[in-house]
């Protein structure tokens, strides 16, 4: 089980792609799996014969246990392995940090007038923003000595309902000692530029975040299918993302407002669609290198497109074509784990794509049957759009038309076409 | 399905893993031919014969380490220490050596051998022989230790103990042994580190072990019928490993905690529970927390002494009460 | 099966020689490095680069060498934190047990044990012991495997005289009596319990021989510093082990030329005795025995010149050789590797 994220400590393997007795080569997917950050394909690191799957599908393992073994596993073991995991576990916590203290303070304990209260009744104040000083006020007045979890929570819910709950942040730790300067960072040119340009597309363009969830089972079907074919074919490793570049596509030719420029006065529609991919250089900056014409790509020619510019992008060998005349962006931050993101939008496009981790969760399927909870593959689409250019109900529209193209179309026929 | 007391389902746990496993071997005082003191192991030795159930003389180190050097060269032994007052003769044993082999090998040595031993009070066995002694070995580095509360537990965990390729130490209560509980048929194992949820509940979270265990659920009952608190009762089973997510998970649903604990007051199991969760979920708590112990002292023969020593369910339920309307 | 007591009887030393010459050559080389490596431990000790405490066995080289040739591969030593000598002839590195006790990654047990706890179980050592008594029983426990699996192997455990009064060594002895188990118990009686003669404290003259009885056990009392005499009783003692004939107890007499430990520089010895016993250095016997039956000059001479060689070679190892890395500190807690106690 390979480490999949810095506090990630096991995985559920979701589905196994080989089967003992398999040969295996270097860089065959060997199993999906499942942690509670993130979901992911697993392949081989050595070429051999699948002697051994340990952990089957459904089961769970911590990070850095055998999972299966290939080639003969090497020497002979004593019975006493049979029970044991053969490998280490990877470090689980500091030794020095065995239990998490919790940083985050959450205002007084007590009141002026003496009134006190629980650990998560002051949690539950600040992150509900209430008024704590008319709370302790008013319970005073009452003769009541504290304040707790039951009475915070009557309080929120006696509060009038158009009240929006913004979540308010916790207050910082006072810190009675003078804050000591850490390391100074420089940032470089790359992300200095991208930086400015973002503050200037945040300042001057008023953003509106939406999302929609998207049932990805079948994409994921008919991924995990044809990968190994579509490997062999084309070299190509496909994800998850050439789907949602053609559905967005397919999705802009009915809503083409998305795919254009707006000067602050003019919507010029563009008949070309030249997708942007966001793509994070390591942590170093941000780059956005164009997929051209992407509205004639097919969903492999979309796919090795989009590896290209990666690539590139990756290797540092972006030309200035590749970086302009970008007419729609996709921001994808499946890798992170995350739920949603409300990305910036490239001027001078109108909006940009996000789209995050899918993995496994309960969702309502209705059949002639009747409704049933399933586990299906749930990822969240959302779109960040400049509310001048259009409205919400034109970009929800969009982002519905676009799930329900990942979700309906026959991708079999898509891809049996290029094969 | 059976019905299975306790002590029956110390040697049907004992018999699946030798009936499994040819490496495990079974010694200990009068618990061959005698089947044991508390008839914990009857038919074992009529079963698996002189070779492989053996009876030791009075001689708690020897036994100890016997186990010890049998496990270290390949077998995998179970010991009985009859009384868990005993572990103090051999303490050696677990402190010093079990426990720490492997660390200063590098690994080359191991320990994979089980302590069973009837742990608690409740018997009228006077101070030296009634002790909760759980707490004892909780605080040594390298070992682990579970105290089931149930007959299907004690296949459970018997059966782990033994695959474990740690040392375990396994407390029975000795006055759970004639305690019946549901046993399923075929083979039973359980896993180490694993708390239980026996009663869900959304006003209080109550932590027990073992002999606490049928108590807790029993004031439980009382608190809802009588002054409509739900308590959520949770089976420890495991002090190490610690399964702290459940615990953890519980008081954030409560915000409330107790623990109730059958050893001495001080450093008991449930202080480090309760250190643990006012650190880590000091945010999800509405109130203090607060420990249910045996006083600090030892325990006198004399059964009222003893029942008013022990926590009793009615302790249990009035201290919950006042807490919870405090 | 021979009698112990006609193995320990002195014999006529050019005739028939039941040792053979390669044992004999053996036995010589073990005591010769063992003594060098111990007196480098000694010196790297006054340098400060071994720390903590060490017990060196110097001037008991003969009981170590004389078991060391007579074990087989399988036969497993348990030892006590003077353990270094049996370490040693039992086939482990001299880097690896010098390593050790410098505590370095290139240590036996990578710095984690250090002097007191040798193990090399490639070697048959399982464990060296700090707690004086309690590795008695645990080589009952493998002894008792042995016997339950029916294996041909045989445990050895090696204690000092104080040894003999603790509770483990009564109960360990009963223990292997009762159930006959394949262990040879042997006590070194160096005539001191840590600071104190042993006299002083022990009820009886021979604190291991004169007890022997209580366990239905044969009196074996021998000279420590012959490791001839050690070797053949080693053998016999093994084959009775081995052949079903159940545990003994040997007390081999013998001396320590430095303190307890290193931190004992060991002025309680009456005057005298020290010079009286070096004349009886097994080293020095040993010497005199090849010569005796006819081993050139050279060829001793050979053998010594190759271990202050090996002992040479294997500081500048040591010295070379980093700390263990720190992800060692919460290593091999558990059989996973890891330590964890919660979730």
């Amino acid at each position: 089980m390979p480490q999949l994220g810095e506090t990630v400590a096991e995985g559920k393997i979701l589905a196994w792609f080989k089967s003992v007795g398999d040969e295996i080569k270097e860089g065959d997917d060997l199993f999906e799996v499942e942690t509670d950050k993130v979901t992911i394909e697993v392949q081989a690191i050595v070429a051999g014969r699948l002697s051994e799957i340990r952990v089957g599908p459904g089961a769970t393992a911590k990070v850095g246990e055998v999972v299966a073994v290939v080639g003969d596993g090497g020497a002979a073991k004593s019975a006493a392995d049979d029970e044991a995991p053969a490998a280490k576990t990877a470090p689980w916590r500091s030794p020095f940090e065995e239990v998490s203290t919790p940083t985050e303070r959450y205002g007084p304990a007590r009141g002026p007038n003496g009134v006190s209260l629980t650990p998560v009744a002051r949690r539950l104040v600040a992150l509900h923003g209430l008024d704590v000083a008319g709370l302790v006020a008013e319970a005073g007045r009452r003769g009541a000595k504290k304040i707790d979890g039951p009475a915070v929570r009557a309080a929120i819910a006696a509060r009038p309902a158009t009240a929006p709950t913004a979540p308010v942040a916790p207050l910082p730790a006072p810190s009675p000692l003078p804050v000591q300067n850490g390391d100074v960072i420089t940032l470089n040119t790359v992300r200095q530029r991208t930086g400015e340009r973002l503050a200037e597309s945040w300042r001057t363009i008023p953003h509106v975040f939406q999302a929609i969830e998207v049932d990805f089972t079948a994409v994921g079907r008919v991924r995990r299918k044809h990968k190994e074919a579509l490997q062999n074919a084309h070299g190509i490793s496909l994800t998850y993302l050439p789907f949602i570049a053609r559905a967005t596509c397919l999705a802009i030719a009915a809503f083409p407002q998305v795919n254009a420029r707006f000067d602050g006065k003019e919507l010029t529609l563009s008949r070309d669609i030249n997708l942007g991919i966001a793509v994070d250089l390591d942590h170093n900056g941000l780059v956005v290198p164009v997929a051209r014409d992407a509205g004639d790509l097919t969903l492999i020619g979309l796919a090795k497109a989009i590896r290209r510019q990666i690539d590139k992008a990756k290797a540092g060998k972006l030309s200035p074509d590749d970086l302009s005349g970008g007419t729609y962006s996709i921001s994808n931050n499946g890798a992170f784990g995350t739920t949603f993101t409300a990305p910036i939008i490239n001027a001078p496009q109108v909006g940009i794509l996000s789209t995050d981790s899918i993995r496994l969760k309960p969702a309502v399927v209705s059949t002639q049957e009747g409704d049933f909870v399933a586990p299906r593959m749930i990822g969240m689409i959302g779109q960040s759009f400049d509310h001048r250019a259009f409205d919400g109900a034109y970009s929800a529209a969009f982002l519905s038309r676009l799930k329900q193209i990942l979700e309906t179309r026959d991708w079999v026929e898509e891809i049996s076409s290029d094969l | 399905m059976a019905e299975l007391t306790y002590r029956d389902a110390v040697a049907r746990g004992i018999a699946q893993e030798m009936e499994r496993d040819e490496r495990v071997v079974f010694l200990g005082e009068d618990v061959a031919k005698a089947g044991g003191v508390f008839k914990t192991t009857v038919g074992l030795y009529e079963r698996f014969g002189p070779l492989r159930v053996r009876d030791t003389p009075i001689s708690e180190q020897a036994i100890l380490g016997a186990a010890i050097g049998a496990a270290m060269t390949g077998l995998r032994p179970i010991a009985e220490l009859m009384f868990a007052d005993f572990l103090a003769v051999c303490f050696d044993y677990v402190a010093n050596e079990m426990s720490k082999l492997r660390y200063m090998s590098n690994g080359q040595l191991s320990c994979p051998l089980v302590i069973r031993t009837g742990n608690g009070g409740g018997v009228r066995f006077g101070a030296q022989h009634s002790q909760s002694v759980e707490n004892w070995t909780m605080m040594i580095p390298g070992v682990k230790v579970v105290a089931p509360s149930s007959p299907v537990d004690v296949i459970g965990l018997m059966a782990a103990a033994v695959r474990d390729p740690d040392p375990v130490i396994l407390h029975e209560h000795k006055a759970l042994y004639a305690f019946k509980g549901e046993v399923p048929d075929g083979e039973v194992v359980d896993t180490l580190g694993t708390a239980k949820i026996l009663r869900a509940g959304r006003d209080c979270t109550i932590l027990a072990l073992a002999l606490m265990v049928p108590r807790a659920l029993e004031a439980a009952e009382i608190l809802q019928r009588d002054h409509g608190v739900d308590a959520e009762v949770i089976d420890v089973r495991s002090l190490v490993p610690l399964d702290t997510q459940t615990i953890l998970g519980s008081v954030a649903k409560t915000g409330r905690l107790f623990t109730v604990e059958e050893n001495p007051r001080l450093c008991g199991w449930g202080a480090e529970i309760a250190s643990i969760v006012a650190d880590e979920a000091f945010w999800d708590l509405d109130g203090p927390i607060v420990r249910i112990t045996t006083p600090h002292i030892p325990l006198p023969a004399a059964d009222h002494l003893e029942d008013l020593a022990l926590p009793s369910s009615a302790r249990i339920v009035d201290k919950v009460r006042r807490v919870l309307n405090g | 099966m021979a009698s112990l007591k006609a193995a320990t009887a002195p014999r006529d030393q050019l005739q028939n020689d039941d040792i053979g010459l390669d044992a004999r050559l053996e036995l010589f080389r073990l005591q010769v490095e063992i003594r060098d490596c111990e007196k480098r431990a000694y010196d790297l000790f006054l340098q400060n680069m071994i720390k903590g405490t060490s017990h060196l066995s110097i001037g008991q080289e003969a009981i170590a060498a004389g078991f060391g040739v007579a074990m087989r591969k399988g036969d497993k030593s348990f030892c006590t934190y003077r353990g270094h000598a049996h370490t040693l002839a039992r086939g482990a590195s001299m880097e690896g047990m010098l390593g050790e006790l410098m505590l370095r990654d290139i240590g036996l047990m990578r710095g984690k044990g250090g002097s007191m706890h040798l193990t090399s179980v490639e070697h048959d050592v399982f464990g060296s012991y700090a707690i004086v008594g309690a590795h008695l029983p645990i080589a009952c426990g493998a002894a008792w495997r042995a016997q339950y699996l029916g294996e041909k192997d045989v445990s050895v455990c090696f204690f000092g005289d104080g040894t003999t009064n603790i509770g483990a060594f009564h109960e360990a002895l009963n223990f292997a009596a009762t159930w006959k188990l394949p262990v040879v118990f042997v006590c070194e009686n160096n005539l001191y319990m840590e600071y104190t003669p042993i006299g002083e404290v022990t009820a009886v003259k021979h604190p291991a021989a004169d007890r022997a009885a209580a366990y239905g056990l044969e009196r074996i009392l021998i000279d420590g510093n012959d490791a001839d005499v050690v070797y053949r009783t080693a053998l016999a003692a093994l084959e009775k082990a081995r052949e079903g004939g159940g545990p003994s107890l040997i007390e081999c007499l013998t001396y320590r030329h430095s303190g307890h430990s290193r931190a004992d520089p060991a002025k309680y010895r009456p005057p005298g005795e020290l010079e009286d016993w070096l004349k009886r250095d097994p080293v020095v016997v040993y010497r005199g025995r090849l010569r005796d039956f006819g081993v050139a000059q050279e060829t001793i001479d050979a053998i010594e010149a190759q271990s202050k060689r090996k002992v040479e070679v294997a500081t500048e190892a040591c010295k070379a050789s980093p700390p263990a890395p720190v992800e060692l500190l919460t290593k091999d807690v558990y059989a996973d590797g890891g330590w964890a106690w919660r979730n």
